[in-house]
């Protein structure tokens, strides 16, 4: 392989689009020409480089604006599908002639009145439609929030639980699919993720048990001193006794060890 | 579930599936934009009207390419979308070459570290065509095929573009390294 051959290859040895064969003639060539492998080098180098830059993260005020626009678009599509529907009623009623008879029509008037009173009703109740925005964009981030929770890579679960974490009203399912992931994931990291959106949510009786519950299954020490600071935290003095219980575990590391008794010590007074 | 088998279920209707692919790509995409412009707010608002397209041209998903080839167009077109309406008065390259050449590098905003910040601004230097296809192929994870496909040219020039930039970057990359030391002296 020649010099300019062999430059041509670069950018694919850096993405890794190079195949095996390609990838050993480039090897062999820049073995035997400085020149190539110094400019090979740089390339490396400053490919490598690109690490260094940082991945940012958004303000919380982009998921919000995408709920709310995405529960607006939904509201539109149903919208129109209601528009679509008077023109087929309306076709209905002149293909039946007996739903042109004044006894007919006259019931009906009475059944839209009431329907009409009804629906201003709850027109007018204040914020109502707000309210419901509110809580529909809510039932669709715990949608998607379980939806994550099931997926296969750690990073998408512990999206997931971000996702829970900024749900206002969380709801029993949530609750219950953070307190399984606390209690199940194979991943440290999500375990520990769900740690700290669960203490968000601690102002839950079903979640202060669920959390004292888990600490008595949890052998990772890093996630048993996580729940031990949260349990401190939200000032948990059932803790006490779960803390003495590890505490008694001979196998227990001195780290944690110390973490339990100074729990002990923080939730006696 | 893959993304081309949720974007398939948001074309038939079910949109509120649509949320699955913002919690799974609208870091990466802010990234994206965030390097292009410089400016976190504008980087925002393009993630929104990046998915606000999604849901609008969501009939002509087809599910042959990888969603995120697909959503990589619907952004490159909001991008650009973005610059014409902010800068109607200038063609869409000079504009390009302006930032290129004489404005701050957007980049210097956002750069932190000592390190971050002098790749920062030698991307900040890089013609914006070099750095957009950069961006793809380093931290997208997009192939050279992908990127030809979704800039719409061939994969050869996509290979050289990626060559000439990586070349360009790290002499940018040398000379802002010498200038530092220079003022460190």
């Amino acid at each position: 392989m020649r010099c300019e051959e062999t430059k041509e290859h670069f950018a694919d040895f850096l993405t890794g689009e190079l195949s095996a064969k390609a990838k050993s003639a480039v090897e062999e060539h820049i073995a035997g020409c400085a020149a190539c492998g110094e400019d090979l080098r740089r390339l490396t180098e400053i490919w490598t480089k690109l690490n260094v830059l940082a991945v940012e993260q958004p303000s919380p005020a982009l998921r919000d604006r995408f709920y709310t626009m995405l529960e607006a678009y939904k509201d539109g599509v149903e919208a129109e599908k209601a528009r679509r529907t008077p023109k087929k009623a309306f076709r209905i009623f002149r293909e039946h002639a007996w739903l042109r008879r004044p006894a007919f029509q006259f019931a009906a008037a009475l059944s839209l009145i009431g329907i009409g009173l009804a629906g201003g009703f709850l027109v007018k109740s204040a914020g109502g439609r707000t309210a419901r925005l509110q809580n529909e964009i809510n039932s669709l981030r715990q949608i998607t929030a379980a939806s994550l929770l099931q997926q296969a890579s750690p990073s998408e679960r512990i999206q997931g639980i971000n996702v829970s974490a900024q749900l206002k009203d969380p709801g029993n399912n949530t609750l219950g699919a953070l307190l399984d992931t606390l209690n199940n994931d194979p991943s440290v990291n999500v375990r520990l993720a769900a740690v700290d959106a669960l203490f968000l949510f601690s102002s839950h009786p079903e979640v202060r048990d669920g959390i004292l519950r888990s600490f008595a299954t949890q052998s990772s020490p890093i996630v048993q001193t996580a729940l031990i600071d949260l349990l401190v935290d939200i000032r948990e003095r059932r803790a006490v006794d779960a803390f003495k219980t590890l505490m008694g575990n001979d196998r227990l590391l001195p780290e944690v060890k110390k973490r339990a008794e100074a729990g002990i010590q923080k939730l006696s007074f | 579930m893959t993304d081309n088998q949720v974007m398939l279920d948001v074309r038939e209707g079910k949109v509120e599936k649509l949320a699955i692919l913002f919690e799974r790509h609208h870091v990466a995409l802010y990234n994206f934009f965030l390097r292009l412009t410089g400016n976190r707010a504008a980087a925002e608002d393009l993630v929104q009207d990046v998915f606000t397209r999604i849901l609008k041209y969501r009939a002509t998903y087809m599910g042959e390419d990888k969603f995120v080839v697909w959503m990589y167009k619907i952004a490159r077109n909001a991008h650009i979308d973005s610059l014409r309406k902010h800068k109607d008065a200038l063609s869409l390259e000079g504009q390009l070459v302006k930032t290129a050449s004489s404005e701050p590098a957007p980049e210097d905003r956002v750069a932190r570290d000592s390190d971050a910040a002098l790749i920062s601004k030698a991307l900040g230097r890089l013609h914006p065509k070099k750095k957009e296809i950069l961006m793809l192929s380093r931290f997208q994870d997009l192939k050279y095929r992908e990127i030809a496909d979704l800039m719409d040219c061939p994969i050869g020039t996509v290979k050289g573009l990626i060559h000439r930039a990586i070349q360009e970057l790290g002499d940018i990359y040398a000379d802002l390294t010498k200038e530092t030391c220079r003022h460190e002296m």
